[in-house]
């Protein structure tokens, strides 16, 4: 396991009046490379999960493992150094991310804090900047002039330069256009197939992840109401209005598709694409044609 | 004063252009040019979205129209004043904006404050201050929340109340400038009947930069914007039925739309389904199999 929580709480400004519990007895295994999203209402606790996987927050109760670190509530906390580097986070605003005056000084910070070599450094910023789909013109600029997606490919460009095993992003699509979000998700899905590292998201725009997580993980008031993999979430996309999300588009057809042609035992066909191929073979095999439900069709 | 103000402001009548554009050219410094030689005329009332790849100069665009940024070249006229000619001031209050993130946006150590704030530049009576307050917290929604602090608001109901402060100084231009891309899909849902009220009641040129597929649909024009210059000048339709221009803007269709594209490819022929219930009904009609 890449990330393992066992009855996980947060509770901000433990000891005060203004005492908070965020995040309640959460139990979650995320496996190394895979690649999972994470779901839920504004206040549910995301953001406050995310900062548990690299050590930001420490848990007030239960323990955190990712990779070989153990945290424990109410012990002292190993040497998180290795840690952070292993683990990059990406946060949801990235002008708040950015402090250098170029591109290029951004990017070889991390890199260099950790001891690499300025050459070493440069060469991670150069291609880091490549894989995120930015022209090396920009390295030479100040991150603030860059416009507001610019800006948010170069804070994720500075956390893969660090070469993490983890990737955790923060809505990370979120000002991106829709073409530059297909292609973020498409680089996040090779660093995880071909280089077996693990990715975890958080997201408001489910669509777009639905066809490549592995597992879901959806929260409500702080605590977990979801976990599995997107089939699982084809059977019941209730389960995401009762936590205040509204139903993707793809999940809402297929389970329209699904239902009429009784399909229950089908791989959900998630994308426009795939859905609209699986209805063209069905009506050339003659099921599903004219109103004939495929249920029927199957005993035929 | 304040009369001759609100007349430039909101008085331009349906139909009469509000924003013109005429050779327009703007860029960070020469080395850096962002847009060149835009030229085009927004008549009152309508609802215009524009789009464009990340960095094409969108948000630049729409910061020229209300003098936040200097035009390199070029002549824009606002309501009828020329840029170079006129005020900050009665420009400033003709088009109001409402950015991508609304913390970025607030003043006010409460909401009450946060809307009082723009109305106290325009040096409005205290009787009329509190009247706008509670007509356009009112009107959006906020009602319950004037004496709460913006940090103990959601993401969704800050977006509410910047939009609340903008349309309490009742400038006849909004311009939003991405701002639903930080909102859940609830929030953006809300914002978007929002602006299908504003746009109902005629009395306001909206103008919207983003990349959201259902936003655009709603809209009347699209501008597209590509490499600086002024790609193309269509309705939504045609933008989601070009897969080449859909491209070069780095946007993508509405599912529905693409799914329906992706039917007809395979030889089947629907038109774009307004809802899942739809498309089920025209695929599979219940009545033949009873």
């Amino acid at each position: 396991m890449a990330i393992q929580l066992q009855q996980v709480s947060y509770t901000y400004a433990d000891r005060s009046l203004w005492k908070q519990t965020a995040l309640h007895d959460i139990d979650l295994s995320i496996p190394q490379g895979s690649i999972v999203g994470i779901a839920g209402a504004t206040g549910s606790g995301k953001s406050t999960l995310l900062q548990l996987f690299n050590g930001i927050l420490k848990p007030s109760a239960g323990t955190v493992s990712v990779l070989d670190v153990t945290l424990r509530a109410g012990e002292k906390s190993p040497r998180l150094l290795p840690l952070r580097r292993r683990v990059g986070l990406v946060f949801q605003f990235p002008e708040q991310q950015m402090f250098e005056e170029t591109v290029e000084k951004d990017l070889c910070f991390g890199p260099l804090n950790f001891g690499m070599s300025p050459e070493d450094a440069k060469e991670r910023a150069r291609k880091a900047m490549l894989d995120m789909g930015l022209d090396l013109d920009l390295l030479e600029r100040n991150p603030f002039k860059l416009s507001g997606g610019q800006m948010r490919k170069a804070a994720i460009a500075s956390v893969l330069a660090m070469d993490p095993d983890i990737i955790v992003l923060d809505e990370p699509t979120a000002t991106l256009d829709p073409i530059s979000r297909t292609e973020l998700i498409s680089l996040l899905e090779r660093l995880c197939r071909e280089q077996g590292r693990t990715v975890v998201i958080v997201t408001h725009r489910m669509d777009e992840l639905l066809p490549v997580a592995d597992n879901w993980v959806v929260l409500k008031e702080g605590r977990t109401a979801f976990q599995g993999n997107a089939s699982d979430l084809a059977k019941d996309p209730a389960i995401l209005e009762r936590c205040g999300l509204t139903v993707p588009q793809s999940l809402r057809y297929w389970r329209a598709v699904a239902d009429r042609l009784g399909l229950e035992d089908e791989v959900p066909r998630l994308t426009a694409e795939s859905l609209a191929e699986l209805i063209a073979s069905l009506r050339t095999e003659g099921k599903g044609l004219d109103g004939a439900g495929g249920k029927r069709d199957d005993h035929e | 004063m304040k009369e001759a103000h609100e007349e430039q402001a909101n008085g331009a009548k349906a139909g009469q252009v509000v924003i013109e554009l005429e050779g327009v050219s703007f860029g960070y410094g020469p080395e850096h040019p962002i847009l060149q030689d835009i030229s085009f005329t927004i008549p009152q009332g309508q609802w215009v979205s524009v789009v464009g790849p990340n960095g094409c100069g969108k948000s630049s665009l729409v910061k020229l129209f209300n003098a936040l940024l200097p035009a390199g070249a070029g002549e824009i006229t606002v309501c009828g004043m020329k840029l170079e000619e006129a005020s900050i001031g009665p420009i400033r209050q003709s088009i109001g904006m409402i950015f991508q993130n609304p913390d970025n946006q607030f003043v006010g150590a409460t909401v009450e404050e946060d809307i009082l704030f723009g109305l106290e530049g325009l040096c409005l009576s205290h009787e009329e201050m509190e009247n706008r307050l509670q007509i356009y917290s009112e009107r959006l929604g906020i009602a319950h929340l004037l004496a709460k602090h913006p940090g103990e608001l959601s993401g969704g109901q800050k977006q509410r109340v910047a939009i609340a402060s903008i349309l309490a100084m009742e400038p006849g231009i909004v311009i939003f400038d991405e701002a639903s891309s930080m909102l859940d899909e609830g929030s953006r849902d809300e914002l978007l009947s929002i602006l299908k009220g504003m746009h109902a009641e005629g009395r306001y040129t909206l103008l919207m930069i983003t990349h959201d597929a259902d936003e655009i649909l709603a809209s009347e024009r699209v501008l597209a914007l590509h490499g600086g210059s002024l790609a193309a000048d269509v309705t939504p339709a045609e933008l989601f039925r070009n897969e080449e221009l859909l491209e070069r803007c780095h946007l993508r269709a509405p599912y529905a739309w693409r799914l329906a594209g992706e039917l007809e490819e395979r030889g089947i022929q629907v038109d774009v389904p307004g809802s899942e219930k739809e498309l089920i009904e025209t695929l599979w009609p219940y009545n033949y199999s009873k």
